[in-house]
């Protein structure tokens, strides 16, 4: 394996590690607040396609990334809309939005499937790290949204743990009637909660489809959206440790299409002769096999889920 | 300030959730219209040949049973999952899993007599269905693993799967260099009763009939539902929980490959990625919206059916089959808001709240949503 393909390992790492961590961190963010959004793929998807669209009219990529955060905020909106404001299920909510949301960009998209943007994000190299042989490369010479992504992973975590209102959406997540009681708003924040994950989510697939396959096709999310969900439980809710797992699934990625590549053998097979859409399983078996071995881990643990996840609240009922 | 606020009906809306679907596919309707028109179609011109070939005459008629056969096991899938709480997403991939070893079996037992070979694959589709399932099923029953996302993860492995096999270990020979498997055997092919429908809609409504039955009549499916709605009381009455999430599951993935195989044998002639073509996904929606009932089911499976036959229809007035899939979303979310509805009423609560007291003798505040 040559050193240039190490290298271009390790910064597909940081930029698949940066997409599947923008879109868990806005599911961190709803389900911090109580609410299960099972359409992160469909925010994706969406987001995707409509950043590409701005994208390709503009021509520039920050307004195409800013858009695409908008539309992904809206199609967040409409699960808040549905499940928080009208306390319908959050687990078919979610879904249907999913379903609802890869049609949709299925149809918008329908007449711009092939085309290339103009122009993209260029890579950042910032002055004197980026020529750090290895290092440099790998982590300072990436395009903005890597380091936008880790500016915004750092104002989670301070907003959540530092913050009044962090504190009061960290109670909405584990108490709505306790938080009512208090005076803050559930509808409100739960609301907004979901709105700003779901900027996060349309904002994370722009970064796919402007950046890392330039282009769209219909299902470009492929399944990236649910690694995202499985994240969130993964990094037990917590920004820090999300950021861990989203560079662990980030390898993961980058590493599958590369391996037929390398010349490398496991156990005595050459893994350049394996059919890469066996390769392809790989991401999705490693979540499963993950959530197994944590939830083995602490089995004989409560639960670290926010208490109220998935309960919608009705003051009248409580 | 006035506000808006959610309160419960004094007097429930005498409604049902087959008026929910009803209003919920008027309203998809609507907002399609509307979809359609910004995007210069006529509505009524796309509606007219979604309607007309979905139910014009026998053989759309048998196109839209054709489609519905697979919806109905998905959703019946689902549904069985969804009886006592858990979520079967992965339907999808069960299908592909109980198609990938129908496949195989066929392969080895090409010889066999029809009947024998049919009754054999199906068999085979369930096994298939069930392999996908148990990893995600122990795990929920033994660990609470989020059966959510590993049924769906599976998905993709299952896809995987049968694109690796069509491109390598099945590859046909004799398919001049594409990469396609080889067509199940002529004999496996499913009898047909009209058109394109087949007797795969009679094992499909076979099933619903059976489940409808076992979930409703008999002890079993009593403390499946307990087992769903209150974990504390079935496990007081001495239900294994573990067995019964395990149980749960373990069928649902058998009839979701069990979809596979009929899928396999009485449309598509050979297994190929895109056999399971979103029934399972659709499935879900044709869950929900039956209120995880196996009349219901039925009833969804077949306007689905309508409408994805439709969708397929209008391409050829250049619009998008996407429409279909848009459509099934939106009834589904028709259907939950209406539902809401149906309970509660929108009420304008002011500072005073004169007229909450009014209607309801009581102050505001207990018929808030903050």
């Amino acid at each position: 394996m040559s050193e240039a393909a190490l290298i271009g390992l390790f910064v597909a790492t940081v930029q698949f590690g940066t997409l599947v961590f923008l879109a868990a961190l806005g599911e961190l963010i709803a389900e911090r607040a109580g609410v299960l959004n099972l359409g992160v793929e469909g925010m994706m998807t969406m987001g995707a396609v409509s950043g590409f669209m701005v994208g390709l009219e503009t021509g520039s990529p920050w307004a195409a990334f800013f858009a695409a955060a908008a539309v992904g905020s809206l199609v967040g909106g409409f699960h808040a809309l549905v499940s928080v404001v009208l306390g319908a299920d959050q687990v078919v909510s979610g879904l249907a939005l999913t379903i609802g949301g890869l049609g949709l960009a299925a149809y918008v998209g329908r007449n711009v499937v092939g085309e290339r943007p103009e122009t993209q994000f260029t890579d950042l190299g910032i002055a004197g790290l980026a020529d750090i042989p290895w290092i440099g490369e790998i982590f300072f010479d990436q395009p903005p949204v890597v380091y936008l992504t880790v500016l915004l992973g750092l104002a989670v975590w301070f907003v959540l743990a530092r913050t009044r209102l962090g504190l009061a959406i960290r109670a909405v997540g584990e108490s709505a009637p306790t938080t009512d009681t208090a005076g803050h708003s559930v509808m409100a924040l739960r609301s907004v909660a979901v709105m700003v994950g779901g900027a996060f989510a349309g904002a994370a697939g722009s970064f796919l489809s402007l950046y890392m396959a330039p282009g769209w096709t219909e299902g470009m999310v492929a399944g990236r959206g649910w690694i995202a969900v499985a994240l969130v439980i993964f990094g037990a809710w917590r920004p820090g440790r999300l950021a861990l797992g989203a560079l662990l699934f980030g390898f993961t990625l980058a590493l599958q299409p590369r391996l037929q590549t390398f010349d490398i053998e496991v156990l005595g097979l050459d893994v350049s002769s394996i059919s890469p859409a066996l390769l392809g399983i790989l991401p999705f078996v490693l979540t499963v096999v993950v959530l197994v071995i944590i939830s083995w881990r602490h089995r004989h643990r409560p639960s670290v889920a926010p208490a109220a996840l998935g309960l919608p609240y009705r003051r009248e009922e409580r | 300030m006035i506000r808006p606020v959610l309160a419960r009906r004094e007097r429930v809306v005498p409604a049902t959730q087959a008026a929910g679907f009803v209003l919920g596919v008027v309203v998809a309707l609507i907002l399609g219209a509307i979809l359609l028109w910004v995007s210069d179609h006529s509505p009524a011109e796309v509606y007219e040949r979604m309607f007309d070939s979905a139910f014009k005459g026998t053989d759309s008629l048998s196109r839209t049973l054709e489609r519905a056969t697979p919806l109905a096991l998905t959703g019946l899938s689902v549904a069985v999952a969804g009886s006592m709480g858990l979520w079967n997403i992965g339907a999808e991939g069960q299908m592909m899993a109980g198609a990938i070893v129908a496949t195989g079996v066929a392969m080895i037992a090409d010889g066999l007599s029809g009947p024998l070979l049919i009754a054999l694959m199906m068999a085979s589709g369930v096994v298939g269905g069930m392999a996908l399932m148990i990893g995600p099923a122990l795990a929920r029953s033994h660990l609470r693993v989020s059966e959510i996302i590993t049924t769906l993860m599976l998905v993709y492995v299952a896809i995987r799967v049968v694109e690796w096999l069509e491109t390598g270990p099945w590859k046909d020979p004799e398919s001049f260099g594409f990469a396609v498997i080889e067509p199940v055997p002529e004999q496996a092919a499913l009898p047909g009763l009209f058109g394109r429908a087949n007797i795969g809609m009679l094992i499909a409504l076979g099933l619903l009939l059976v489940f409808w039955l076992a979930v409703s009549r008999t002890a079993w499916g009593y403390e499946l539902r307990l087992a769903g709605s209150s974990p504390d009381t079935a496990r007081y009455a001495g239900v294994s929980l573990r067995r019964k999430v395990l149980t749960a599951l373990l069928l649902s993935g058998g009839i979701a490959g069990l979809a596979g195989a009929v899928q396999l044998t009485g449309s598509a002639v050979r297994l190929e990625s895109g056999l399971s073509n979103g029934y399972g996904f659709a499935g879900i929606i044709v869950a929900a919206l039956a209120l995880m009932r196996p009349s219901g089911v039925a009833v969804v499976a077949f306007v689905f059916g309508a409408v994805q036959v439709g969708g397929q229809s209008i391409q050829t007035l250049g619009v998008s089959s996407a429409i279909a899939d848009i459509l099934q979303a939106m009834i589904l979310f028709g259907a939950l808001v209406a539902v809401v509805f149906f309970n509660y009423r929108i009420q304008w609560s002011g500072p005073g709240g004169e007229s909450s007291i009014a209607e309801s003798g009581e102050p505001d505040l207990a018929g808030e949503v903050a």
